[in-house]
């Protein structure tokens, strides 16, 4: 129940966590996700770093997207450019704080110049030129054997911090999780400012934007620098994890992916983003416990788990589209105002 | 050996090549152009819908043994009976909604049938029937695969037909209405909902005629499904809703990635649709017959 | 005040406490820390959907069968009963790496088979840091065949160049005449595909054969009309395949023969298995290739392949013929044994360097007529192969050389 909640400055109004109890509960979290590496397996761990970088590259799909309006099909893309820029600065011996934001830089500049079409084109338009990006992009990668090893691919040496090897993924928990606090924290606040206000008018009415001031085409390549720089440290940050690259993994099935993550989680705020890595990256794993749970009673259960996979990711999409476009977000966000009068009112 | 001559032989058999198999190209790209032209939707999920015709038909025509003409047309009626079912159930409930949406609501529709179909046939490849007779035309020195020439006379027919249908049928002109302006369209009896039902239904039976020619050609397995993504480029160079600009486009898609794969190799071959988008997009987004689309306040 | 603030907040509390709760839960220690007792698990995540399904399922089903019979007929290895565990991997590298992890952090298994190439590269350094398992997969990559930088993987056969070069040797040996052959190359733009095409391109150098024309197509590649023409404007004399399963290969096959060519096409393993041949229809004819094991139908003195005939005769009866996948996944899983049995029966703990070294210990081993000749994993490669036709009477492929070793 939400009592004695007022605010006496703008300030205080505009904080992202303005009650004493949202921060406790904030840094009740934090301590939560500290030490969940030391209850969890390794699997476990593993899982809550992939987490964790969807959640970064989810971000970043989001303010394109999301609060923007800018449709992009080639998120996967830009992912590998930095992906591929850390690889060969760290294998060059750059330091992962150095490689991290060259590599959401250069993937930045990158979407910049697959940006600067969009104002010409819009909507379906630059959706589908963005997925032809996606695939040039992905030949590039497989093509420029000096830089990115080609289809080999490439390995990325680990991240170290002081000479401290973080050589398995327990390490990089450690490392992931921050990244994506920040970042994700960053994005929250960029809409309290002028800038995140302009990408959400552009979003819902791009000319009349343009009427009340707001440049579109520098505030569109902003969107789309930015949107890419995220998918650029996400990359780089996969890279790091796995170890290795191959330009297989940078696919459109990855860029619906992620689109896929930030519609059933709710577009067009950090929340949601999170909800729907968490929830895009769980369901996989319920599906394949659920089946290894029936393979006593279906043998061949495991053969159709892929494409059965497929179907229920295909299925999840259309269903929140038609009955709850608003994403889980909305679905939080009942169950919260439920409560907010519990229980003198249900 | 006599380079110059041999060069315009070989110049002169890939373009042939490229101009015949771009009619299979327009034949796809007519599927998009109606469901946009229709729905106002780019439907990602046509490839699956060429999947699905595939896969019907070999189960009727193979499995179950059926005749021929009667696999077709039984082929012919699922396929339709699930587009019309597509567009109830997912379309109708999205209309109005954001583009995002739509588009979203079309790459779901793919992944679902996708998986779909690769579960219940699995991801092996089987071999159609021979549909197209396999003889090879030689004009000349220059050797054409039969399939390639009775393909585009197959893709010829059905796009001739479907023209002359929209364009004197009752039916037709009523979709062309609806499709032009729905409000005039209704305020003029036409059943709008009616003819958008339609046009889903024609755009997957085109799909799967398409995509029964496709997997005769080469095999049936799942990656037909990706196979219409190439013809995105079709449409965009063609004009989003534009028919004659699915013909035109279709052959000058099909003659580019057969020169470039003939000149240039295999590789460059995949991207070369992209290519071409990207440089259509930026120079005359609209394509060669789309309409202008004006944005008002 | 503070007391009714924290009841608004219940759906957040009760998933914070949740996920406090899974994550306590998940501290019950899973890992098999079972060392010298109990089951030995062999790990797998075979491409069981995907481009290479077809794959997949004969090498799932192989390596998941031999487990069975093991335990069945020998009681396991050394007296632990074995016990499969094969997810699907999609051939997509990050799901291979997904159940690995899994796989490894649950059962922490001391062998483990992959899904490609692609994923055997990406895992070795992983395995090499974890040194707890030995490593095999489908991949015949050349780069692989390394006991020094890649300490803990092997393969169940030669690498995909030595299985080039006896097809360049064959048609350097066969061809009698003034002019060499001409021999084309047709891959496809794969990791796997494109591995052995530069030991290709340096033995046919090496033996003065010509390289009249280099192809590269997609994986499954759907329209081949324009290579099958630049492929009949060079003439060539012979047509090598690799990188495929099946399609495109039988399309391929059939223009070339429609349009009036006469080369003969040679493949490399994986797309030697019958069903390939039957896809392509009459134009098999003439169908040649390298294979290091013996076809399931050819069980002359062959003790090993008339087991696996009647195993999945018995346990899998509507499997008319078994592929070579299937044989493939079955060697491996002798391997593994034969490995594991070696290290426990001299008393050691199954940790990485103790089975490299049995691995590597693996010498003149005979596998009962699945390879031919006998088998030595020095090399952590069982360097041999045989070269194989086409019959169009029999409608089987039949050796046409005799066991070739490689290296």
């Amino acid at each position: 129940m939400r009592i004695g909640d007022f605010r006496a400055s703008y300030q205080h109004d505009e904080a992202l966590w303005p009650t004493r109890v949202q921060r406790t509960w904030l840094a009740l979290l934090a301590l939560a996700l500290a030490a969940f590496p030391f209850g969890a397996n390794g699997y476990l761990v593993g899982l809550a770093c992939l987490v964790g970088i969807h959640c970064i590259a989810a971000a970043g799909l989001n303010i394109m997207t999301g609060y923007t309006g800018l449709i992009s099909l080639g998120h996967a893309a830009f992912m590998g450019v930095g992906c591929y820029t850390a690889a060969w600065f760290a294998q060059r011996g750059w330091p992962f704080f150095l490689t991290l934001p060259l590599a959401g830089l250069m993937a930045a500049a990158i979407g910049l110049v697959v940006g600067l079409p969009s104002l010409r084109i819009k909507g379906l338009y630059l959706a589908v030129a963005t997925l032809a990006t996606q695939f040039l992009l992905v030949y590039v990668f497989r093509e420029w054997d000096s830089v990115t090893g080609g289809v080999r691919g490439v390995n990325v040496p680990n991240a170290s911090v002081l000479g401290f090897d973080l050589s398995n993924d327990h390490r990089m928990y450690y490392l992931i999780v921050p990244v994506a606090a920040l970042m994700l924290v960053g994005a929250r606040n960029l809409f309290r400012t002028r800038v995140g206000r302009a990408f959400i008018a552009i979003r819902d009415k791009d000319i009349s934007a343009e009427v009340l001031g707001i440049d579109l085409l520098r505030y569109k390549l902003a969107a789309f620098a930015l949107g890419s720089f995220y998918a650029g440290v996400a990359g780089a940050l996969l890279g790091y994890f796995y170890r290795a690259m191959t330009p297989e993994y940078f696919t459109l099935q990855l860029s619906i992916f992620y689109l896929a993550a930030i519609i059933v989680g709710g577009l067009g705020s950090m929340l949601g983003t999170i909800l729907g890595a968490i929830f895009m990256t769980l369901v996989p794993e319920l599906l394949r416990g659920f089946v290894a749970l029936i393979a006593e009673w279906a043998p061949g259960a495991t053969e159709v788990l892929s494409p059965v996979q497929q179907v229920v990711f295909g299925l999840l999409i259309m269903g929140f589209l038609v009955f709850e476009p608003h994403g889980l977000l909305e679905i939080w966000r009942r169950v919260r105002r439920l409560f907010h009068l519990w229980p003198f009112r249900a | 050996m006599n380079t110059a001559a041999f060069d315009w032989i070989a110049l002169a058999e890939y373009s042939a090549i490229g101009l015949l198999s771009g009619g299979l190209l327009a034949l796809i790209a007519l599927g998009f152009v109606l469901i946009y032209k229709g729905t106002g939707v780019i439907n990602f999920a046509m490839g699956e819908f060429m999947m699905l015709g595939a896969y019907f038909f070999y189960t009727a025509n193979v499995l179950w043994g059926l005749p021929m003409w009667l696999a077709l047309a039984l082929t012919l009626a699922a396929v339709a009976a699930v587009a019309a079912l597509i567009e109830r159930a997912l379309l109708r409930p999205l209309s109005g909604q954001p583009v995002i949406s739509v588009l979203m609501a079309t790459i779901g529709l793919a992944s679902a049938l996708h998986g779909g179909v690769e579960a219940l046939w699995s991801g092996r490849n089987y071999e159609m029937p021979t549909l197209l007779s396999r003889k090879p035309f030689t004009p000349g020195e220059i050797l054409i695969p039969g399939q390639v020439v009775w393909s585009f006379v197959l893709a010829a027919v059905v796009i001739v037909a479907f023209t002359l249908y929209f364009r004197f049928s009752k039916t037709g002109i009523a979709m062309r209405a609806a499709a032009s302006d729905p409000i005039t369209a209704y305020v003029l009896g036409i059943d709008v909902r009616r003819t958008q039902a339609l046009t889903w239904m024609f755009a997957g039976m085109v799909g799967a005629v398409a995509g029964i020619v496709v997997a005769s050609m080469t095999s049936l397995s799942p990656a037909l499904g990706g196979a219409a993504l190439g013809v995105l480029a079709v449409i965009i160079l063609g004009g989003l809703d534009s028919i004659a600009g699915a013909i035109v486009a279709g052959l000058v898609v099909g003659l580019v990635e057969s020169l470039t794969a003939g000149y240039l190799g295999g590789k460059v071959r995949d991207i070369v649709p992209y290519a071409i988008v990207l440089v259509i997009l930026l120079i005359r987004p609209y394509g060669l017959f789309g309409t202008r689309q004006i944005e008002r306040l | 005040m503070r007391a009714q603030d924290d009841r608004s907040d219940l759906s957040r509390r009760s998933v914070l406490g949740a996920g406090l709760g899974a994550a306590a839960a998940s501290a019950l220690p899973l890992h098999a820390a079972l060392a010298q007792t109990g089951e030995l698990v062999v790990g797998a995540a075979p491409p069981i959907t995907g481009v290479f399904a077809f794959a997949g399922v004969g090498l799932h089903q192989g390596l998941g069968d031999y487990c069975e019979w093991r335990n069945q007929a020998k009681g396991g290895v050394a007296g632990r009963k074995l016990r499969y565990i094969g997810e699907d991997s999609g051939y997509k590298m990050d799901q291979a790496m997904a159940v690995f992890k899994k796989i490894m952090g649950a059962h922490k298994p001391p062998v483990f088979y992959g899904d490609s190439t692609a994923w055997a590269k990406a895992a070795a350094k992983e395995v090499s840091q974890l040194g707890s398992t030995i490593t095999c997969s489908p991949s015949f990559s050349s780069d692989l065949a390394d006991p020094k930088n890649v300490p803990y993987y092997f393969m169940a056969g030669p690498t995909y160049t030595a299985m080039g070069e006896i097809l360049l040797e064959y048609i350097n040996r066969t061809s009698r005449g003034a002019s060499k052959p001409a021999v084309a190359v047709v891959y496809s733009d794969t990791e796997f595909g494109r591995d052995p095409i530069p030991g290709i391109k340096a033995k046919a150098q090496a033996l003065g054969i010509p390289i009249v024309q280099e192809i590269v197509t997609k994986p499954g590649a759907v329209d081949v009309s324009a290579e099958v023409s630049k492929l009949r404007r060079a003439k060539p004399d012979f047509v090598i395949f690799h990188g495929y399963v099946l399609a495109p290969i039988p399309e391929f096959i059939k223009q070339m023969r429609e349009a009036g060519m006469t080369a003969t096409p040679m493949g490399t393993i994986w797309s030697m298995d019958k069903t390939t041949v039957d896809a392509m229809g009459a134009a098999a004819n003439g169908w040649m290739g390298v294979m290091p094991y013996r076809y399931s139908y050819d069980t002359k003195d062959a003790p090993t392949m008339q087991l696996i005939k009647d195993y999945a005769a018995k346990a899998r009866p509507d499997m008319k013929y078994v592929p070579i996948f299937y044989t493939s996944g079955w060697l491996v899983g002798m391997i593994f044994s034969e490995i594991m049995e070696r290290t426990l029966k001299a008393g050691k703990p199954l940790t990485g360097p103790n089975m490299k070294a049995a691995l590597e210990s693996i010498n003149d081993w005979d596998t009962g007529g699945v390879t031919g000749l006998l088998a030595s994993l020095k090399g952590h490669q069982i360097a041999s192969g045989r070269i194989y036709a086409y019959n169009a009477e029999t409608k089987l492929m039949e050796p046409a050389s005799s066991w070739i070793k490689t290296a």
